[in-house]
């Protein structure tokens, strides 16, 4: 139907060892699992989790249904961004859980404490909360000419 | 630091603390007691149901009840749930909220003008 809006966004990550990575972001994320389903075979299908107020998807690495993880296509183009009240705990804890730092939680120009983690199966997470709001002229004026 | 250890709440997961509100109840009534508060608008389908309530259960704003049949099948509709103290305080905390938004509604004239007495 045209005009419909859409009324979510979730992403859908692919995964080598779905049950690993429901681990991990239980314990790096507090992930809650609400949902799992199976293929015939036992391979997981998809889990769906909550993450703070969003939803995840997750499946296992399917190459016949092009559903390919990260090291398979040699990296990640996407940062999925995870507001969060504290990312330096946040980025902590996720460190704990195996994840690795790609950018130390820091203050940024655009008014956040913002950081960067890749999870073991090479997701790439922005962990942020605001420190000021700024608007957009602020945020301009405020970039560094190196960025 | 502090963490604000109510999460906040989509409007299904409000509907669901009120449903419980009152006293334990299984999925069905939930159902049923939001599809007759709001006058048939929202219709929790049983996903909606289960997704919105495991998210409640692992943050700790409801519990299961022992009312139910602990083998019945995984079916939220079947299963007994109430509030905890947390979800009671969440819920508490959001009908404040909302009334004083309808307070300031009504202040703008957006509701219908009350019967003269």
């Amino acid at each position: 139907m045209s005009g419909q809006r859409p009324r979510s966004l979730t992403p859908h990550l692919f995964v080598r060892d779905a049950d690993g990575a429901v681990a991990f972001y239980r314990s790096a994320f507090g992930a809650a699992e609400l949902l799992r389903t199976r293929l015939p075979d036992g391979r997981v299908l998809f889990v769906e989790l909550a993450v703070g107020a969003g939803r995840l998807l997750l499946s296992e690495e399917t190459p016949s249904l092009n559903a390919l993880a990260p090291p398979t296509l040699g990296g990640s183009p996407v940062l999925l961004l995870l507001e969060v009240d504290d990312p330096d705990a946040t980025a902590r804890q996720a460190v704990e859980a195996g994840a690795e730092v790609e950018m130390p939680v820091r203050e940024m120009f655009f008014g956040e404490r913002y950081g960067v983690v890749v999870d073991p199966f090479g997701h790439r997470w922005a962990l942020s909360t605001a420190r000021e709001q700024l608007t957009p002229d602020d945020i301009a004026r405020r970039t560094p000419p190196d960025v | 630091m502090t963490v604000n250890p109510i999460p906040p709440l989509t409007p299904a997961a409000f509907q669901v603390l009120l449903a419980l509100a009152a006293g334990e109840a299984h999925g069905y009534a939930v159902m049923r007691f939001v599809e007759q508060v709001t006058a048939g608008t929202v219709r929790l389908g049983p996903g909606t149901l289960y997704r919105t309530i495991g998210r409640l259960l692992a943050d700790g704003l409801v519990e299961e009840a022992e009312g139910g049949d602990p083998h019945a099948p995984h079916d939220a509709r079947r299963r007994y749930y109430r509030l905890t103290p947390l979800g009671r305080q969440a819920a508490q905390a959001e009908a404040a909220l909302l009334a004083r938004m309808v307070a300031a509604a009504d202040h703008a004239g957006l509701l219908p003008a009350k019967e003269p007495t």
